[in-house]
């Protein structure tokens, strides 16, 4: 019994903060009277989330697909050429700049252009999420691959290695810390990236339910679709962190 | 300030890197590689110099910066006074801490409705931005205020300093590298709340010239939109960094 009274006391000195604001919005609902196609109350958003979970699983699942396959593919890409431009003083010194200057600028508004270039289509939201999470892996990446622990390169030299076990051995996996930041930063614009574009081209997926439900004034059905956006974006982000906290560990 | 010869070659390779990218987006746009929605580079620039567009881009220019502006500054003020909180009343800190990242992982797309309600239209991508830049540098200046030392702490009560007192000589002049670094990742942050706003129905601004470009076919329109985003995003983040290096010069 007391531990589960130390453990409601923790849970409400964390979250103190998020109920109060459900309390105020419910409250705020009852006391100006409001219309529900105006602002739904909580309640009512939960209860179309239980009576439908249909229609939110397969809409999440679909986006968040999108956002985990980009995710991959654009960490994968971001990391080979991270890996060609360390093989050259040329390369890095063209490609890092660039890399930064794009990792600067708000990508999101590259969506409509290349929705544009590449058609209202799945493949497109795909291609949007890929690149998005691409200038993170890249840039972290290059650095990472350039942070060697002080001393080690010439132990390397000294026991004979080869260039190609030097990199194996030491250069790879002394970039996997800065590997890891990049996708705990990538994680969470990979989903928002994979909405905003199914929202924009109203193609599939939650963007899409978001949009077709706010058009059709299911505005309980909306913030429905927002409490389900969130929980994922959460959950990807913690998942990243949890990655990233291991790995250090086990790095370190 | 002189600069060695590796800087020299790394700036020289920069700027090659940014010609060359210039170069492949004019030749991608002159032999279509890509298809009629990519135009040349100079199609773009020649577009958006043409005297007669000056008043379209001014009036979406002033109406989009003056949204990234304010919503800067009140999340800047919102991020700082939520952190002086959560440092002076320590008891209060998981529960603001939990609320920040939780409003933090709710899309944009999902608040744009909300902020449609409880607002307006035409101040939904400030709202934004001020969310995205109230949690940067939230999160910056929470760090950066445990930053200040033990002993130092201890010095300012044995001589009867009072709270804001140590706040004002203390706690904030040790954490300006922290929050000045905050700053300049929001520049970024406070663009892309704006643009992702007026995407939402706002009647004027950058945001909303993309989205009816897109819609229309109007290439050279589009690119020029988010040229001109991209453009002014990295000239704010380059003065950003240049504010960082100064301060972290005085202060660190």
């Amino acid at each position: 019994m007391t531990g589960f009274a130390t453990r409601a006391r923790g849970f409400l000195a964390k979250y103190w903060g998020v109920i109060g604001v459900l309390l105020l919005w419910q409250g705020w609902v009852w006391a100006k009277d409001l219309n529900a196609i105006v602002m739904p109350q909580p309640l009512d958003v939960v209860r179309d989330l239980v009576t439908n979970p249909g229609i939110y699983l397969s809409n999440a699942a679909l986006t968040l697909t999108l956002a985990a396959l980009g995710l991959v593919m654009g960490m994968a890409l971001g990391t080979a050429i991270a890996v060609l431009a360390w093989t050259s003083r040329l390369l890095s010194g063209i490609l890092i700049p660039l890399g930064l200057i794009f990792s600067s600028v708000p990508v999101v508004a590259l969506i409509p252009i290349l929705a544009r270039l590449l058609g209202y289509d799945v493949k497109t939201v795909l291609a949007i999420v890929v690149i998005i999470s691409f200038f993170p892996a890249f840039v972290f990446t290059s650095a990472g691959l350039r942070a060697l622990p002080p001393g080690s390169e010439d132990l390397f030299r000294v026991f004979g290695s080869s260039p190609w076990q030097r990199f194996i051995r030491l250069v790879l996996p002394s970039a996997v810390p800065s590997w890891m930041i990049a996708l705990r930063l990538s994680a969470p614009p990979a989903v928002l990236s994979a909405m905003v574009a199914e929202f924009l081209m109203g193609t599939s997926g939650l963007g899409y339910m978001f949009r077709q439900s706010a058009a059709d004034f299911q505005t309980d059905r909306a913030f429905g679709t927002s409490v389900v956006a969130t929980a994922i974006s959460v959950l990807c982000f913690t998942l990243a962190t949890l990655a990233e906290k291991r790995v250090n560990a086990r790095w370190s | 300030m002189r600069l060695s010869r590796p800087q020299i070659q790394d700036l020289a390779l920069g700027v090659l890197g940014i010609l060359l990218f210039l170069l492949g987006w004019e030749l991608i746009g002159f032999y279509k590689l890509a298809g009629l929605t990519w135009p040349r580079f100079s199609t773009v620039m020649e577009y958006l110099f043409d005297p007669s567009r000056r008043g379209l881009f001014g009036r979406a220019m002033g109406a989009s910066f003056s949204m990234i502006l304010g919503g800067y500054l009140l999340g800047f003020l919102i991020g700082l006074g939520a952190a002086m909180l959560s440092y002076t009343l320590k008891p209060m800190q998981p529960g603001i801490d939990r609320l920040a990242s939780t409003i933090n992982a709710i899309p944009p797309i999902a608040l744009a409705p909300l902020f449609i309600v409880l607002l307006s239209r035409e101040v939904t991508g400030m709202a934004i931005a001020t969310i995205n830049v109230f949690f940067v540098i939230y999160v910056a200046a929470t760090s950066g205020l445990e930053k200040s030392r033990q002993n130092h702490r201890d010095l300012f009560k044995v001589l009867g300093a009072s709270k804001s007192t140590r706040m004002l000589r203390l706690d904030l002049p040790a954490a300006l590298p922290s929050i000045v670094s905050g700053m300049k990742y929001a520049t970024p942050a406070a663009f892309i709340g704006a643009i992702l706003g007026e995407w939402f129905g706002a009647s004027r601004g950058l945001g909303l010239l993309m989205v009816s470009a897109m819609q229309n076919f109007q290439i050279p329109l589009l690119w020029s939109a988010v040229f001109i985003a991209s453009a002014a995003s990295l000239i704010a983040f380059g003065l950003m960094s240049l504010l960082e290096r100064f301060v972290h010069g005085r202060f660190s």
